[in-house]
C-alpha cells in the first residue's frame, strides 16, 4: 500500500521447495515456496505453530533447511550460520533486541565490524550520515541501556543498515511497543524501502499493522504457504480465513456441569501489575473452564502468575472459594490454586529429579509423617497411581524428568496438583511441545478437572482448543481482557480477530461487560 | 516387571558410579598409598589410632563448616564469610566469658553469627546481590571488626571453661565391640526396612557390606581390645553431620532444599517458599561459623586477629572435593567431610613423610582439580549413559511416537 507497486523482477531471495524436519521428527516446514522482491515490504503471517520462526531462522542462517533450495539474488546459496547469512546481505531483527546494553549506540551500530582501529569522529560522521539519510535523531553516544525499547528497535534496525543489510527480516517488532513508537519504526521502515535500498520481511500477530504496512503478505498454514498476495487486493476477513483454514471444529464442550448456580470459586478483582496486566476481573464457578485467548506477549501468562501470587508488583484481589489469597505462591498454594506454568523445565520440574520426587514436591507435607518426614512407600503409591492415570510412559517412577518426551512430562507437572487439595486451576499452554496423542489426553484430563467440581483457568494460543475444551472465553490484548464470549457463539475468526486487536474499537461497545458474573 | 528390575538395578549401580563415591574411593586409595608408603619407610604406623584420632581432630573444625558450606552451595549460593565469622565468634566468646560466665559468652557469640548469616542472606535474597560479592564483603568487614575488637591484639581470657570443649576427649573403651555392635544393627534396620518395603527378603549390596564389617569386627575384637580417644570437636564432627544428613536426607526440609537449589523457579511455584530456605542457609552457616568459633579460641584459650583467615578456602576445597556442586541442587554432607578428612590425610602424611611442607600446596591443588575434572567429565558422561540405558532395551517403552506436529515444533522452538 504505501510504496511503488513490484512487478515481476527477479525476486531478491526466493524459497523453493524448502522443508524442515526437526530431528525429533515433527515435520516445521513442508515445501515453502516464497519470493521476495526487492526493494518491497512483504508481511508474513500464520497462527502460533503456523512455521514462521522457522522460516525466519532458515533465512537468517540459524537454521538449516532439510531440503529445498534458497536462491539469493539468483544465485543458489547455503548458508550454514547467521554469519553466512549476514555476509550475504540478511539482518534478523528478533523480539529480545541482541544489542549490548551496556555500549554506547555507537558502538553496538559498530558491532562485528572488522579491523582494528576505531577513530570516533569518523565513525560519529558516518553515523550522523545514515542519521540524516534516514531521518531519525538518537545520541549516538548514549548507552542502549538508557534507551527505550522503540529506540532500540531503531537501533537495531540502523545496526542492520550499518552492516549493509539489503533483507531486514523482522519478528514480531512492535509486539511490547507503545503506539508511539510504533509509527516511528513504520515510518523508518516505509522510508528505507522508497529509497529503494533495502527489502523487509515483516513478521506480526497484528494484522492490522500487516495490511496497513506491507506490499504483499504470504500466508503460512501448518508449515505450508497457503497464499500469498498483493495486500491492496486483500481484506482483513480473507486474511484471516487463510490464516484459521475452514476446519471443522470438534466442540465437544458439554453444559457447564455446575451451571449458573454453581459457587464461584475464583475470584479475580481489579489485578494490575505495571506494564503487564492491566486491571483485570473475572470469576470462575465451580466446574467451569474458562479460557484466556490471547497472542505471543499479550500478557495471558502475566495475569495467571499475577493470580498465583508469583509476580511481586501486581496488585488486586484474588479470592478462592470466598477467602482472599495471601499475594505469595506460597500463600497461593496453601489457598488451593494450582499453577502449570508455561515453560515445563525451567518452571514446572527439576530436571535431574526422578518422576516420583518432582510428583510429590507440591504437596509433601501430606505425604509426610507428621508432616515433617516423606513417607517413601505413599510417595510412592502417589507416583504409581499418576503414572497409570495419566498414562505417563516410563519404566519406573525412579526415571528422571529430563529423560521423558514433552507429553510425558507435562503430565508429570499435572500430577504434581492432582491428588493434593487444589481448587483452582490455572494451565498455561498445556499441550505446548506435547504431541497429537499426548494433547488429546491432556485436554480429556483438563474437562475431567471441571467434572470434578474444579475451577480451571485455561491460557492457550490455539483457540481451536480453546473452543473445543471452554465453556467461557476472554480475550486477552495487551494486558487486558478486551472481550468475552461463550465458546458456543463465537468461532476462531472472530478469536484471533479480537486477539489481534483489529476489534478494538468494537470493543467499548460490542464486548459483554464482566460484571454481570459476581 | 522384568524391565522394572533391571532399572533399578542400573540405578543403584549408579550409586557406586564413580561421580557417586568417587570421594570415598579417593579416601581409601589415599589411606592405602599413606599406610604403605610409612611402613615401606619404617616409620610410625600410619593406621595407628593415635594418628587418626589426630587427623580426626585437626579436620574437625574446617569438616563442620564443610557441613554448612555444603548446605549453602546445595541451596545454590555461596558462603566465604565462615572464617572471619568463626573469628568473631572466637573473640567474642573469650572476651565475654571471664566477666559475664560461660552462657553468656557462648550465646553471644552465636548470637553474633546468627546475626551476620541473617545479614548475608537478607542481601543475597531480598536485596538481590550475587552471593560472591556479599560474602567477600562480610568476609573483609568482619574480619576488621574482629581486628577493632580486639585492638589487633591476641586477645586471651583467664577462664578456661572453653577449653574443655576443644581439648578434652571422650574414650571408646571397646573400639571394635561398640564398631561392630553400631555396625551389625544398622545393616540388619536397613534390611529389615528395604524388605519391608519390597515385601520380600532385599539383600542390597551397602547393607550386606556393612553387615560383613560388623561381623569382621565383632570377631576382632575378641583378640584385640583398643580404647580409642576422640577429641570433643572430633564428636561434634561426626554428630553434627549425621543429623545434617538426617535432615537432608529424610525430613520434608531437605527435600525443599534440594528443590530450591535445583530449580528455584519450581520450587517457587510448587508452593515452597524459596526465600526461607536460602536465608535460613546462610544464618545456619553463620551459626555453625561462630561455634567454630568458640572451639577454635578454646583450644588455646586465646584468640589472634588473624585467626581462621583463608579457612573458606579451604573449606569449599572439601565441599567440592566431596562432589558438592557450586551450582546447587546436589551434594553430600557426609562426602564433604570425607573430602576435608583427604585434605587433612595428605598434610598429616606429608608431615609423617617428612617430604617438606613445600609441596603440600602444590599437590592439594591438583588433587582438587583433578577431583572437579573426574566429577565433570563423569557427569558428561552420565548424560550419555542415559542414552545408553535407553538403548538397553528400554527405549520404546521411554519414548512416544512423535508424529508430525507443525505446530509443536516451531513453537517449542522458539520459546
Amino acid at each position: 500500500m504505501s510504496t511503488k507497486e513490484h512487478g515481476a523482477g527477479a525476486p531478491l531471495v526466493e524459497l523453493r521447495q524448502v522443508t524442515k524436519v526437526y530431528p525429533n521428527g515433527t515435520v516445521a516446514m513442508r515445501g515453502v515456496n516464497l519470493r521476495i522482491h526487492p526493494h518491497s515490504i512483504h508481511g508474513l503471517v500464520g497462527a502460533n505453530g503456523a512455521g514462521k520462526s522457522t522460516l525466519i531462522k532458515i533465512l537468517a542462517g540459524a537454521l538449516e533447511a532439510s531440503s529445498g533450495e534458497i536462491l539469493w539474488k539468483g544465485q543458489r546459496v547455503r548458508w550454514r550460520t547467521p554469519a553466512d547469512a549476514r555476509t550475504a546481505g540478511v539482518a534478523a531483527i528478533y523480539q529480545h533486541i541482541p544489542l549490548v546494553p551496556t555500549l554506547s549506540v555507537l558502538d553496538n551500530l559498530l558491532l562485528g565490524r572488522r579491523g582494528w582501529w576505531r577513530t570516533e569522529r569518523r565513525h560519529l560522521a558516518e553515523i550522523e550520515r545514515l542519521l540524516s539519510r534516514v531521518g531519525y535523531t538518537i545520541d549516538p553516544l548514549v548507552p542502549v541501556s538508557e534507551l527505550s525499547i522503540g529506540q532500540r528497535q531503531m537501533v537495531a534496525i540502523l545496526q542492520a543498515l550499518m552492516r549493509g543489510a539489503e533483507l531486514v527480516i523482522m519478528d514480531e517488532p512492535t509486539a511490547s511497543l507503545a503506539q508511539s513508537e510504533r509509527e516511528l519504526v513504520f515510518r523508518l521502515v516505509r522510508q528505507l524501502c522508497r529509497e529503494g535500498q533495502t527489502t523487509f520481511l515483516y513478521v506480526s500477530h497484528f494484522l492490522e499493522e500487516v495490511l496497513h504496512l506491507t506490499d504483499r503478505v504470504t500466508v503460512l498454514r501448518d508449515g505450508q504457504v497457503v497464499a500469498e498476495m498483493e495486500t491492496a487486493t486483500l481484506s482483513e476477513e480473507q486474511l484471516i480465513e487463510a490464516m484459521v483454514g475452514k476446519k471443522l471444529l470438534s466442540r465437544r464442550s458439554g453444559p457447564p456441569s455446575g451451571g449458573q448456580e454453581a459457587p464461584i470459586l475464583l475470584e479475580v478483582a481489579h489485578l494490575h501489575s505495571p506494564n503487564k496486566v492491566k486491571d483485570v476481573s473475572f470469576t470462575v464457578r465451580s466446574g467451569e473452564i474458562v479460557g484466556l485467548a490471547g497472542f505471543l506477549s499479550s500478557g495471558r501468562s502475566e495475569i495467571l502468575h499475577a493470580i498465583f501470587g508469583a509476580d511481586a508488583e501486581a496488585r488486586g484481589l484474588v479470592r478462592v472459594a470466598g477467602r482472599p489469597v495471601p499475594r505469595s505462591p506460597v500463600g497461593a498454594v496453601r489457598a488451593g490454586l494450582a499453577l502449570v506454568p508455561e515453560d515445563r523445565t525451567r518452571q514446572g520440574l527439576i530436571r535431574d529429579w526422578p518422576i516420583w520426587r518432582n510428583i510429590s514436591l507440591p504437596d509433601l507435607a501430606h505425604l509426610a509423617t507428621a508432616g515433617l518426614i516423606p513417607r517413601w512407600e505413599r510417595e510412592q503409591e502417589r507416583a504409581l497411581r499418576a503414572m497409570s492415570a495419566l498414562r505417563i510412559v516410563a519404566p519406573s517412577t525412579a526415571v528422571p524428568v529430563d529423560s521423558l518426551s514433552g507429553g510425558n512430562a507435562q503430565k508429570v507437572v499435572f500430577a504434581k496438583w492432582m491428588y493434593g487439595p487444589v481448587k483452582v486451576f490455572l494451565l498455561d499452554e498445556p499441550t505446548v511441545g506435547v504431541d497429537v496423542g499426548a494433547k488429546a489426553e491432556i485436554l480429556e484430563l483438563i474437562r475431567r478437572f471441571a467434572r470434578e467440581g474444579k475451577a480451571v483457568v485455561l491460557v492457550s494460543s490455539e483457540f481451536e482448543e480453546l473452543l473445543a475444551v471452554a465453556q467461557r472465553i476472554l480475550v486477552v490484548h495487551q494486558g487486558r481482557i478486551v472481550a468475552e464470549r461463550l465458546a458456543a457463539e463465537t468461532s476462531e475468526d472472530e478469536l484471533v480477530r479480537l486477539a489481534s486487536g483489529l476489534a478494538r474499537e468494537r470493543q467499548s461497545s460490542g464486548a459483554t461487560p464482566l460484571e454481570d458474573e459476581g | 516387571m522384568s524391565t522394572d528390575r533391571r532399572y533399578r538395578f542400573l540405578f543403584e549401580r549408579e550409586r557406586f558410579s564413580l561421580r557417586n563415591a568417587g570421594v570415598v574411593y579417593a579416601f581409601l586409595t589415599l589411606a592405602a598409598l599413606l599406610t604403605v608408603a610409612t611402613a615401606i619407610s619404617s616409620q610410625s604406623n600410619y593406621l595407628d589410632p593415635r594418628n587418626i584420632a589426630n587427623i580426626f581432630d585437626q579436620s574437625s573444625l574446617v569438616g563442620l563448616l564443610a557441613i554448612s558450606m555444603t548446605v549453602v552451595l546445595i541451596s545454590g549460593n555461596f558462603d566465604l564469610s565462615v572464617g572471619s565469622v568463626a573469628a568473631l565468634g572466637g573473640a567474642i566468646a573469650l572476651s565475654l566469658v571471664d566477666r559475664y560466665g560461660v552462657p553468656v559468652a557462648v550465646m553471644a557469640a552465636l548470637l553474633s553469627g546468627v546475626v551476620i548469616g541473617l545479614i548475608n542472606g537478607l542481601l543475597v535474597q531480598v536485596v538481590g546481590i550475587n552471593a560472591f560479592i556479599v560474602t567477600l564483603g562480610t568476609l573483609t568487614a568482619i574480619r576488621g571488626l574482629v581486628l577493632i575488637l580486639t585492638n589487633a591484639r591476641t586477645i586471651s581470657a583467664q577462664s578456661d571453661a572453653f577449653s574443655v570443649l576443644e581439648n578434652d576427649s571422650w574414650t571408646i573403651p571397646h573400639v571394635l565391640l561398640v564398631a561392630g555392635i553400631v555396625l551389625v544393627v544398622v545393616a540388619a534396620l536397613m534390611i529389615v526396612l528395604a524388605s519391608r518395603r519390597a515385601h520380600q527378603l532385599s539383600l542390597a549390596p551397602e547393607s550386606c557390606l556393612l553387615a560383613v564389617a560388623g561381623l569382621a569386627a565383632l570377631a576382632a575384637s575378641f583378640f584385640a581390645d583398643w580404647d580409642w580417644s576422640l577429641s570433643h570437636p572430633t564428636w561434634f564432627l561426626f554428630g553434627y553431620m549425621f543429623l545434617v544428613w538426617l535432615l537432608l536426607r529424610y525430613t520434608v526440609l531437605g527435600r525443599h532444599l534440594y528443590a530450591v537449589g535445583g530449580n528455584a523457579e519450581a520450587a517457587r511455584l510448587s508452593g515452597v517458599n524459596v526465600s526461607l530456605y536460602k536465608i535460613g542457609t546462610f544464618v545456619l552457616s553463620g551459626f555453625t561459623a561462630a561455634f567454630v568459633g568458640i572451639l577454635y579460641a578454646g583450644k588455646l584459650g586465646a584468640i589472634n586477629p588473624n585467626a581462621l583467615s583463608g579457612t573458606e578456602l579451604t573449606v569449599l576445597a572439601g565441599a567440592i572435593l566431596g562432589g558438592t556442586s557450586l551450582f546447587g541442587g546436589s551434594g553430600s554432607v557426609v562426602k564433604s567431610v570425607i573430602g576435608t578428612l583427604i585434605l587433612f590425610m595428605l598434610a598429616n602424611g606429608f608431615n609423617i613423610l617428612n617430604l617438606g611442607a613445600n609441596y603440600q600446596g602444590l599437590i592439594e591443588g591438583i588433587v582438587l582439580i583433578v577431583a572437579a575434572g573426574v566429577y565433570t567429565v563423569a557427569d558428561r558422561s552420565r548424560r550419555g549413559g542415559r542414552v545408553h540405558l535407553r538403548q538397553a532395551g528400554l527405549a520404546p517403552a521411554l519414548r512416544e511416537p512423535h508424529r508430525n506436529n507443525a505446530l509443536v515444533s516451531s513453537k517449542g522452538s522458539r520459546e
